[in-house]
């Protein structure tokens, strides 16, 4: 049970390890915002504005570069406005002007009326600025532990739980 | 070494593994089936009112107000598009939009030419039958969606889509509040196909292997007529 009080070169190999995944695992999200030039390229979808397109729990991976183009009217991108926390995946249905000052209005596709109801009080539309990214790329279902483990806080406790038990089991 | 949770975890990681690369393949298949959709716009009628929003908001926005009169135009328009080809076991819908672009007077040498305005002003939405069961309908419409696809996974006859005088879903506005005698105004298809797992597809810009662009799909340029005094407003007037 005890091993790693009786084999410390092995505890910290181990304790090493550990690291290694975290740190690869967190280079790799930041390596894929660097690329994408978005401060967070992959999202899951929370609410079922988007459907039938996206259901909750969709990966989603986003694109915030406008290499050949400027963001355009159909793109499905993620936005975030003031003074809300959730980031929201909704498609552009208008744009009036060019560029950083060109003014820009989203509606889910679900959804009967657009998003000036979502937005901030006396804002009518958003701007290049507040997107984090465009949808380019899909996987389905695969977030939806996310979405369980933030509804079902004690799931995390289990889990937790679970992984220190496989932890002190696997001695060798 | 050969512990349960390590033979456990072995078979997760190749379960995973033997997913992804199956759900790569199938994703990357969409690249060999042609993709040749073609389309004709034109439009039907135009008419340009003014009002204020506050007693009579815009249809598609009832949540924006505003103080100061705008103009909005309604447009009617004609479609017949093919889309079939886009139509594959990969395919979960895609969203069919017409839209109005028109280059703006008011923004100097920045947008001469251009077409800087867009709006949206009619979708739709086709599901495969893979994916009619994900739809937001009444249990009729669902019922005779289902039934008109039984028995197919793929229909790309949905594809298909002939309307003579649609209305337009949504009105047009402009943050100016100006948009009478617009001129050079044209009315474009485009199509977003959503893949059930992939990339996520645009009406493209240029050739692309098989994926051919839009033939066809722009109305020819028109200019919006100027305002249209609502009756009323005429009656008081003789």
């Amino acid at each position: 049970m005890l091993s790693a009080l009786q084999n410390p070169r092995q505890a910290a190999a181990q304790l090493l390890n550990f690291g290694l995944i975290l740190s690869t695992a967190f280079m790799m999200w930041k390596g894929l915002s660097v690329i994408s030039d978005s401060p967070s390229p992959i999202v899951v979808v929370l609410s079922g504005s988007m459907e039938p397109a996206f259901q909750r729990g969709d990966l989603l991976f986003l694109w915030n570069r406008n290499l050949m183009e400027e963001t355009k009217v159909g793109e499905i991108v993620v936005y975030n406005v003031k003074g809300k926390d959730i980031p929201i995946v909704h498609r552009l249905v208008r744009k009036f002007g060019l560029g950083e000052e060109a003014k820009l209005l989203t509606k889910g596709d679900n959804n009967l009326a657009d998003d000036t109801e979502l937005y901030a009080r006396g804002q009518d539309y958003i701007e290049r600025k507040d997107i984090i990214g465009s949808v380019i790329a899909y996987i389905p279902f695969v977030g939806y532990v996310t979405i369980l483990l933030s509804e079902h806080p004690w799931l995390k406790t289990v889990m937790l739980g679970l992984m220190g038990l496989v932890v002190v089991m696997q001695r060798e | 070494m050969h512990s349960t949770i390590v033979r456990g975890q072995n078979v997760f990681g190749f379960f995973t593994t033997i997913c992804f690369v199956v759900a790569a393949l199938i994703a990357a298949s969409d690249l060999l089936a042609p993709r040749t959709p073609k389309a004709t716009v034109a439009v039907k009628d135009l008419q340009v009112y003014e009002y204020f929003h506050l007693p009579n908001p815009v249809r598609g926005r009832p949540h924006y107000y505003s103080t100061k009169k705008e103009e909005y135009a309604i447009i009617r328009f004609s479609l017949s598009a093919d889309l079939s080809s886009l139509f594959s076991w990969n395919t979960k819908q895609v969203f069919v939009y017409v839209s109005a672009s028109w280059p703006n007077s008011t923004l100097g040498d920045a947008g001469k030419g251009e077409m800087v305005n867009e709006a949206v002003i009619w979708d739709t939405i086709i599901t495969n039958p893979s994916a009619d069961h994900l739809q937001n309908l009444g249990p009729a419409a669902m019922k005779k969606l289902v039934r008109s696809a039984k028995g197919k996974t793929i229909d790309p006859s949905r594809g298909k889509l002939e309307f003579k005088n649609q209305k337009a879903k949504y009105q047009i506005t402009s943050p100016d509040g100006k948009l009478a005698e617009t001129d050079n105004m044209v009315l474009k298809l485009h199509y977003n196909v959503q893949p059930w797992v992939g990339v996520l597809t645009w009406t493209p810009q240029i050739e692309f292997g098989r994926w051919k662009k839009v033939k066809g799909g722009i109305s020819k340029a028109f200019k919006l007529p100027a305002i249209k005094v609502k009756k009323v407003a005429e009656k008081k007037a003789t």
